[in-house]
């Protein structure tokens, strides 16, 4: 599988490439919600469990799982690495000393420098949050056509201008990844010394110019091709393409339990300044176990 | 169908008009193919047509421009798409959807007409343009050619009466072209839309035009009869357009009538010339064979396979050749042949799985720095902000002098200081091949450099090679074009399905017809001139007018 098809969305007519662009963005947007509000551990670990689950069950392929994998542990690895030596809450346990105080100059300069627990944990929850965010958004991105999220958003009326510029971004992101490919690959080429022929790293601060250029010309003729199929002529009502109502089902009790969510946190974190009622107590008790 | 009368237009951010005072009709069902030089304005007189350059800001624009009699000059974009379809150069850049039957469908869909008429509409203009049974199929599984019919299918859906395209054949092979333009020629004459095709290349076009109009710096300077165009550009070879090799035969003969018909061309030669004995002439010739032409060996490959990961065929099966020094070999073949997975090879860019290419001796892989490489997309490897800092680029031994020689060379003088990317087509295509040169390469390859060059470009960069093979380099390249491959190479491989058909000395290769049918090649056509002239088989002016007194 090349970059390019790593990054292309999938043709193939399974649930979740069928599901209407309104359900997938409504659910990404909920669950974006869900992974801010909750703080326990446990639970965001649960999520990010469930967003493993519909991967599994869209049935992304082993490529794309393998690249999906590498972003989430190298995710999940720098903010627990940098919280746990960064973390600057208290209280803080030591685990570890890597630099002691007493050090001479390296320890007398950081004032010395640990692994703390609580900023394992904190690392852990921030990790576990963009880690779920990351899975359920490449989820979207490799089932969706671009005209299905268009369609949805068109249908909550935004402008289509921007809706256009919106689903462009997603239209462009396989072949940006295979133009970065053919950038790397010419600077490779263009390299005075025998190791800049095979390395990769050292060429990335110059890849963003010749993309910059390729994608603006890209996106004019894109536009251009739309605009002349009549695009911005057409109505958003025309447009729109059926939601089932088992999704609007799906979506409704989705949002229902985000708010529940959210509302019992709002409770929890208002009981903590002061405003506690004793019918919540439940309320109180279910957000400090699982939120 | 479509008047334009005194149209001229100049850009907020530019001083001078882009297009100046053109006027231009076309009939229902007729076809006209626009040529000029990259930067004439023919771009802009697309979107002028479309309707985009009232969306461009306050550009100032007069004149006008009539569409089945309507004055359309201040029309919306979207309504004159109704009646003009575009299809551009690059299939990918104007594709949307993600399946053939929702890309194809999409105009109907913002016309908001029942899925079921869209559906119905799509089968039939997918049968239009040979793709019908592709409608589940997804947009990225389709070949180049393919996708580019499948750009057409989603502007023809909507019955345009105007079809325009600008350079789509530009990346399509030979055969590919031929394919793409009989589909057109079908459409005009069965839908009868007319057709405005912008393309450099009018020697592979010219019989499918009978009107060419050629631009220059934003004016027409000659709407007619393809047939009459030849005399009209005799004395405007610098407007870009890539004449067929029988009118520049007739200019190289200074035979009467410029034409491409070549029986016409033989009756003239007949009676106007001689033909010289054919042992004085052969001496003359090029070399025929490859072992007299340079006998030091650069690079050595020997039973080169390569097989992709998940593939079952190999890519390409136990290649061997040699590239000798100061050579220029030409590599040719189908698409999907093994071409650029071998330019990969030798590149360094692809591992050797088997065999071995040694390059001086040495494993390819220790001798990268000897090896300049120069991809398809050229835009892609300009990485600086001006042409100077664009061929000093990590390349601390070009001395300002041999820079100064080198910006001469490349005729880029001027341009020392601009922003490459903001450049012409062809002088960004100069400028990379600037970058490679300024670092002496022993070998240079080129992979299809000539894509979407005008005739003027095309003689610069063929200067550009013949000084570097002069000065001992050696140049491997990859090209579809048989003109091109005729007038510089010393000799060509041809492959295909993985393997070497031929390696032969060009004339051998190019005159030999069953081989280049085989390898998706098109015949010059002065092999067949030569063939009644009962010369032998000659595929250069140059080695016609060795027999031709």
């Amino acid at each position: 599988m090349s970059v390019r098809q790593l990054w292309e969305g999938a043709d193939k007519k399974g649930w979740a490439e069928e599901l209407n662009g309104r359900t997938k963005l409504i659910m990404l947007f909920l669950f974006a919600i869900l992974t801010i509000t909750v703080d326990n551990p446990r639970t965001l670990f649960l999520l990010f469990s469930v967003t493993l689950l519909l991967h599994v069950a869209a049935g992304t392929s082993i490529y794309k799982w393998r690249v999906l994998a590498i972003l989430l542990l190298l995710g999940l690895w720098g903010s627990m690495f940098s919280q746990a030596l960064f973390f600057a809450q208290t209280p803080r346990t030591p685990l570890l000393t890597i630099i002691s105080p007493e050090c001479p100059y390296l320890g007398q300069l950081t004032g010395g420098l640990y692994v703390y627990r609580e900023g394992i944990l904190y690392g852990a929850v921030q990790g576990l949050r963009s880690a779920s965010m990351l899975a359920l958004g490449l989820l979207v991105c490799w089932t969706s056509d671009p005209r299905q999220l268009l369609q949805a958003l068109l249908s909550w009326r935004l402008s289509p201008q921007i809706a256009f510029m919106l689903v462009t971004a997603i239209r462009f992101l396989p072949v940006m990844a295979a133009e970065t490919g053919e950038v790397i690959t010419a600077l490779q080429l263009r390299s005075d010394s025998q190791k800049g022929r095979s390395a990769v790293l050292q060429h990335l601060p110059y890849i963003c110019k010749p993309l910059l250029a390729r994608c603006l010309r890209r996106a004019q003729t894109l536009a251009l091709s739309v605009v002349s199929r009549g695009f911005f002529l057409a109505s958003v009502g025309q447009r729109r393409e059926e939601w089932l109502l088992r999704e609007k089902l799906c979506c409704l009790v989705f949002l229902g339990f985000t708010v529940a969510v959210v509302a019992s946190k709002i409770i929890y974190l208002l009981s903590e300044q002061g405003l506690y009622f004793g019918f919540f107590r439940i309320i109180y008790d279910w957000t400090v176990l699982y939120l | 169908m479509l008047k334009i009368e005194g149209f001229s237009y100049r850009y907020q951010s530019r001083n001078c008009f882009t297009l100046k005072n053109i006027n231009l009709q076309l009939k229902p069902g007729e076809m006209l193919l626009l040529a000029g030089r990259s930067g004439c304005g023919k771009s802009t007189l697309i979107k002028a047509i479309s309707g985009l350059l009232g969306s461009e800001g306050a550009g100032e624009l007069q004149g006008s421009i009539y569409l089945q009699n309507e004055n359309i000059t201040n029309w919306a974009p979207e309504k004159i798409g109704q009646l003009v379809g575009t299809v551009y150069q690059s299939p990918d850049d104007q594709l949307f959807a993600m399946t053939v039957a929702d890309e194809v469908g999409f105009a109907l869909e913002n016309q908001g007409l029942e899925p079921q008429v869209i559906a119905r509409e799509v089968s039939d203009t997918l049968a239009l343009v040979g793709l019908a049974g592709f409608e589940d199929y997804s947009i990225h599984k389709l070949s180049g050619g393919q996708r580019q019919r499948l750009a057409l299918a989603s502007i023809l859906i909507t019955k345009p009466r105007l079809l325009i395209l600008d350079e789509p054949v530009s990346q399509m092979n030979p055969q590919g072209v031929q394919s793409f333009l009989q589909l057109l020629l079908r459409l005009n004459k069965e839908e009868k839309i007319a057709i405005l095709m912008i393309e450099h290349r009018v020697n592979e076009l010219y019989n499918y035009f009978t009107r060419l109009a050629v631009m220059d710096e934003g004016q027409i300077i000659y709407d007619g009869s393809m047939a009459e165009a030849w005399y009209a550009l005799t004395a405007r070879q610098d407007v870009g357009v890539r004449e067929p090799q029988n009118v520049k035969l007739c200019r190289a003969l200074g035979l009467p009538r410029l034409t491409t018909d070549g029986v016409q061309i033989v009756t003239m030669i007949k009676e106007q010339h001689q033909i010289v004995g054919e042992i004085k002439a052969r001496a003359n010739r090029k070399a025929l064979a490859p072992a007299m032409l340079q006998e030091e060996v650069l690079l050595k490959a020997d039973s080169v396979t390569f097989t992709y990961p998940g593939s079952k065929e190999p890519t390409l099966k136990f290649l061997s050749f040699e590239l000798h020094r100061g050579e220029i070999v030409g590599l040719m073949g189908f698409n999907g042949a093994g071409k650029s997975t071998l330019m990969n090879l030798l590149g360094g860019l692809t591992k050797l799985q088997q065999g071995s290419i040694t390059l001086d001796c040495l494993p390819i892989a220790k001798a990268l720095g000897k090896i300049g490489y120069l991809r398809q997309e050229p835009d892609l490897m300009l990485l600086a902000d001006t042409v100077r800092e664009e061929l000093c680029w990590k390349n601390s031994a070009l001395g300002e002098a041999e820079l100064q020689a080198l910006l001469s060379k490349l005729n880029l003088q001027q341009y020392e200081h601009d922003f490459p990317l903001a450049l012409s087509k062809g002088q960004r295509l100069r400028v990379v091949l600037g970058a490679m040169l300024a670092k002496k390469p022993e070998l240079l390859l080129l992979d299809e450099p000539t894509t979407g060059q005008d005739e003027q470009s095309l003689q610069e960069i063929k200067q550009l090679l013949v000084d570097y093979k002069e000065q001992g380099g050696t140049v491997f390249i990859c090209t579809h074009d048989v003109e091109l491959a005729a007038e510089v190479t010393d000799r060509i491989i041809v492959l295909r399905q993985g393997e070497i058909i031929a390696d032969a000395v060009a004339n051998r290769v190019l005159s030999d017809v069953t081989l280049l049918e085989e390898g998706g090649l098109t015949p010059s056509s002065l092999l067949e001139i030569a063939g009644e002239l009962k010369l032998p088989p000659c595929v250069t002016i140059e080695e016609v007018q060795q027999y031709v007194r």
